[in-house]
């Protein structure tokens, strides 16, 4: 059966040229329309700067992504992080200055030999459910998330706890690094002293969960914690919006301000745009570029408006042990040839030139202090001591054949592949650009003598230098299949380095000692570092008492509306449910 | 009659078979780990290798394969509710089996059935008004050829032809949601009222989209009708312009019910620009995400009604034929 649809598709070459040329015209004619538009004015407060925080309101937000799961024991995408926090309360947490400080736990303490943690929990806690919250829920909590048949993407971040091994081969039936001293008494051990595992706490992963969770993960769960807010019956429609409604009993009095917290998903960055201006979500986190600068050239909104913190390193990835980067030379050479500020300039709203290892917002990150930078005749010299001389003038000497450089479509990578390509032209190195897609470029990357040269990232998981330093670069993270290190770099001094650093409890010795991890870093060069990358929102004017997290980007935990006549919206009418009408069923 | 429709249905088990097998392969051949898009970028080797033995990614393609197969239609006295069958959908002893998908960690026959009612839904108001808009501007545009109204709708539907759905759509959202305030700008809503006024956008822009084909066909093909013969008859009999055009349409309807077929078929596959763009929770941006994610088998979920759609849309329309045109039955 032939269609005529596709009958009609076989046009004329001159037809075909016809319908091109209208369609650039209604193109053309629609981005004139679209184009146009100038930001609409942020609506108002009601009064002016951080007035008395008023109780009420739903706040919106939305994305382009989606969540896959909600269970502090399965995270594996970054948005859930931000509604974990609004749920699940942790033993300790982040402060506005990203300082560990407790939060279920009253106080903990941390033994002479830095081995022991002992936490006091706060009496009266209580769960969503209506449970009082007990040293006992931690350990239970604690246990679900690590068990081996937990689908935990994290498990292996608490190796260090007492017992781990055996907990995860299931030669024990409970962890014994977790105890429980009394009701509200609890105690981790480690293997030795880490100064990763406050940092790894107060993340999402083993916040208590309510006893309906049970001792092992199930997928059927319905997420329950001890957070400022909760989740409903039918809260959560998958892939469209999740809707959070007020703790009414959370442990700090009189708060959350909010009576809710709303989060619609797949929204395109137009679509976003538009809500804002209509008021149906209140603060803008994605942006098309065009609008982003807008946003930040329109004295109206440029007080809404900031920027999160610095805590993505990017940059260019040679592998160690495949040719030619098995030469550091010829490594040193591309880390020198490098101009950072090209990169910058592609994105100049959200780009950053990377000098170090370390990104600006985590610990030890060094201002002012170029671990690496561009100096073009640094770099013709180590071509020269990499045995590939090269004559700028005449063109001649070089890297005689081109590098593979393997990149993803999506994201910047095939903007920085091109100014990279112009940048070591003028050493005589060239490139090969080999385009998959980001299923596939990750498989790749992890796997061992597969791809010589590459654009790498990293995130940060949980803010401690040893996330960026020991992931990417000690020999520890090199695996055949999935490494960590994409470069397969190995040196035992850097090693060394950074064993001892993990386990120095002493930050003044640690800032020392990650000076020096970073400055044998930069020499060996299995990266180029090009660029950090920071996002930006802007909020309502009425969004008071919210501002960017250095830790969890957003935190909306107790943000309040000022909004004149903000009343009518409330998520607990949208999904039907009031705290009264949960109250009762509590003990 | 009974041997023709074994023929049909072997036919369609054969399509169906075939495409999820290719869709297997695919996903098996490409060097991407689905634990890895499970666990995050980011996610530790040791990691990584737990959750690909709790998702039996760690046994043989071929295994994984026979037991996909053996699941997918099975006889059981067990109910849904038994450990084994919890991701069976059950018609009697009769169960099918999706698997559960990777990222959602839901059975996949849950999330189809969740997703299926709102694409057909789409599939059909979209269908509806490509035929309406679409064939209404052919036979006007048929019936006074040559006129301004004539140029002026062979106009539109080469800008409707020309233009990909996303700018028509990013242009309907900017005027009629954005600009007027008449439509919500995107989403699926929550009563069917707003379910109702959710549908516009997306239907309209895949209508309208459609709907400029439809017009260049029905035009073409009314204009080859109306000089035939019999409407000659009918006119010199003395039928009204009305009754010519209905008679003339009548004729035209053979090509229609092909291109009616395809597009309800493929809309069922999922519109996957549109439900993007307006936040259609229907099965096109679900397939994009699951083949993103490397999620084999919602995957496999979407490939099996992409198909079985395409096929049976195609195999009623066929049907239509003989009904329509009684002189194709013999064929």
């Amino acid at each position: 059966m032939r269609s005529s649809r596709s009958a009609d598709r076989s046009l004329s070459p001159e037809a075909g040229t016809t319908r091109k040329l209208l369609g650039a015209l209604l193109l053309g004619g629609f981005l004139t329309l679209g184009c146009d538009a100038s930001l609409v004015a942020p609506i108002p407060a009601a009064h002016d700067g951080e007035a008395t925080p008023v109780r009420g309101g739903v706040l919106h937000l939305s994305s382009f992504a989606d969540i896959r799961a909600f269970d502090p024991a399965n995270i594996s995408d970054g948005l859930v992080v931000e509604l974990l926090e609004l749920v699940f309360a942790g033993l300790v947490n982040y402060d506005d200055d990203g300082k560990v400080v407790p939060d279920l736990a009253e106080s903990f303490r941390m033994s002479n030999d830095g081995r022991s943690y002992t936490f006091t929990l706060r009496q009266g806690v209580r769960f969503h459910s209506g449970e009082e919250l007990t040293a006992a829920d931690v350990k239970r909590s604690v246990e679900r998330a690590l068990h081996p048949d937990t689908p935990n993407p994290m498990s292996s971040f608490f190796s260090m706890i007492e017992g781990y091994k055996e907990f995860q081969s299931k030669a024990s039936e409970e962890l014994s690094g977790v105890r429980v001293e009394g009701k509200y008494l609890l105690s981790f051990h480690l293997t030795e002293p880490d100064a990763t595992f406050l940092p790894l706490l107060a993340m999402h992963t083993l916040r208590p969960v309510c006893p309906s969770a049970g001792a092992r993960y199930s997928d059927t769960w319905h997420p329950c914690g001890a957070g400022p807010f909760m989740l409903p019956d039918k809260g959560w429609d998958r892939g469209r919006e999740i809707n959070l409604v007020r703790h009414p009993a959370y442990f700090r009095p009189g708060l959350p301000h909010l009576d809710g917290v709303t989060m619609t998903f797949f929204v395109n960055f137009m679509t976003e745009k538009y809500k804002l201006s209509r008021g149906e979500i209140d603060i803008l986190r994605e942006f098309q570029q065009p609008d982003l600068v807008r946003f930040q050239s329109d004295p109206r909104w440029l007080p809404f408006g900031q920027y999160e913190a610095d805590k993505q390193v990017n940059g260019e990835m040679m592998n160690t042990e495949m040719p030619p980067f098995d030469n550091v030379e010829l490594r040193r050479a591309v880390a020198s040839a490098i101009d950072r500020e090209h990169y910058r300039l592609l994105k100049a709203t959200a780009l950053r030139s990377a000098t170090q290892p370390i990104p600006p917002a985590v610990p030890f990150h060094e201002k002012d202090w170029d671990c690496q930078k561009y100096d073009v005749n640094a770099a013709l010299e180590h071509m020269k001591k990499a045995g590939y001389p090269y004559d700028p003038a005449t063109k001649t000497g070089g890297y005689p054949d081109p590098i593979p450089y393997t990149l993803y479509q999506q994201g910047l990578s095939s903007y920085t592949a091109q100014v990279l390509e112009q940048d070591l032209a003028k050493i005589g190195i060239r490139i090969q650009m080999r385009v998959v897609n980001y299923p596939t470029y990750l498989a790749l990357l992890g796997r061992r003598k597969t791809t010589a040269f590459a654009p790498a990232g990293w995130n940060q998981d949980f803010p401690d230098p040893s996330d960026f330093t020991d992931t990417l670069f000690h020999s520890r993270a090199i695996n055949d299949e999935d490494s960590s290190n994409y470069a397969f770099y190995a040196s035992k001094t850097a090693d060394d380095l950074m064993d001892r650093a993990k386990h120095e409890l002493s930050p003044g010795r640690r800032a020392t000692l990650y000076h020096d991890i970073q400055k044998k870093i930069c020499d060996d060069a299995p990266w180029a570092f090009t660029h950090y990358y920071r996002f930006y929102d802007v909020h309502q004017p009425y969004v008071k008492n919210y501002r960017t997290h250095p830790v969890w980007t957003h935190d909306v935990k107790f943000s309040y509306l000022d909004r004149a006549g903000e009343g009518a919206r409330t998520a607990l009418s949208r999904v039907g449910l009031s705290p009264a009408a949960i109250l009762p069923r509590w003990p | 009659m009974v041997k023709a429709a074994l023929r049909r249905l072997a036919y369609v088990v054969f399509v169906v078979w075939a495409a999820v097998t290719l869709s297997f392969i695919a996903s098996n051949v490409l060097p991407s780990d689905p634990a890895r898009m499970v666990a995050g970028p980011q996610a530790r080797p040791e990691d990584v290798a737990r959750i690909k033995k709790d998702l039996g990614l760690d046994r043989p393609a071929t295994v994984r394969y026979g037991l996909f197969l053996s699941r997918l239609l099975h006889v059981s006295s067990l109910p849904d509710t038994d450990a084994a069958h919890k991701t069976c959908g059950t018609l009697g002893p009769l169960h099918v089996d999706l698997g559960k998908s990777y990222q959602q960690r839901r059975p996949v026959l849950t999330i189809l059935g969740e997703r299926l009612p709102r694409t057909l839904a789409l599939a059909v108001v979209a269908v509806f008004l490509q035929v309406l808009f679409g064939v209404s501007a052919g036979a006007f545009s048929a019936k006074r050829r040559g006129s301004a109204a004539d140029t002026a709708t062979v106009t539109a539907s080469l800008l409707g032809v020309s233009a990909p759905t996303f700018i028509l759509g990013l242009f309907l959202q900017w005027l009629l949601a954005y600009r007027l305030n008449l439509l919500p700008l995107d989403g699926f809503g929550k009563t069917f009222a707003e379910h109702a006024t959710c549908i516009v956008l997306p239907a309209l822009t895949l209508g309208l989209f459609g709907a400029a084909y439809y017009t260049r066909v029905v035009r073409d093909e009314m204009r080859a009708e109306l000089l035939r013969d019999y409407v000659r008859t009918a006119r010199a009999k003395g039928a009204s312009e009305l009754g010519v055009v209905r008679h003339a349409l009548a004729n035209v309807a053979l090509p229609l019910v092909t291109l009616i077929a395809l597009d309800l078929g493929g809309l069922v596959g999922g519109a996957i620009v549109t439900e993007s763009l307006f936040r259609w929770p229907g099965l096109g941006s679900l397939s994009v995400t699951a083949i993103l994610d490397r999620d084999g088998p919602l995957v496999q979920g979407c490939v099996i009604i992409t198909s079985a759609a395409i096929v049976v849309s195609n195999m009623v329309a066929d049907g239509l034929y003989g009904i329509l045109d009684p002189r194709t039955r013999r064929r």
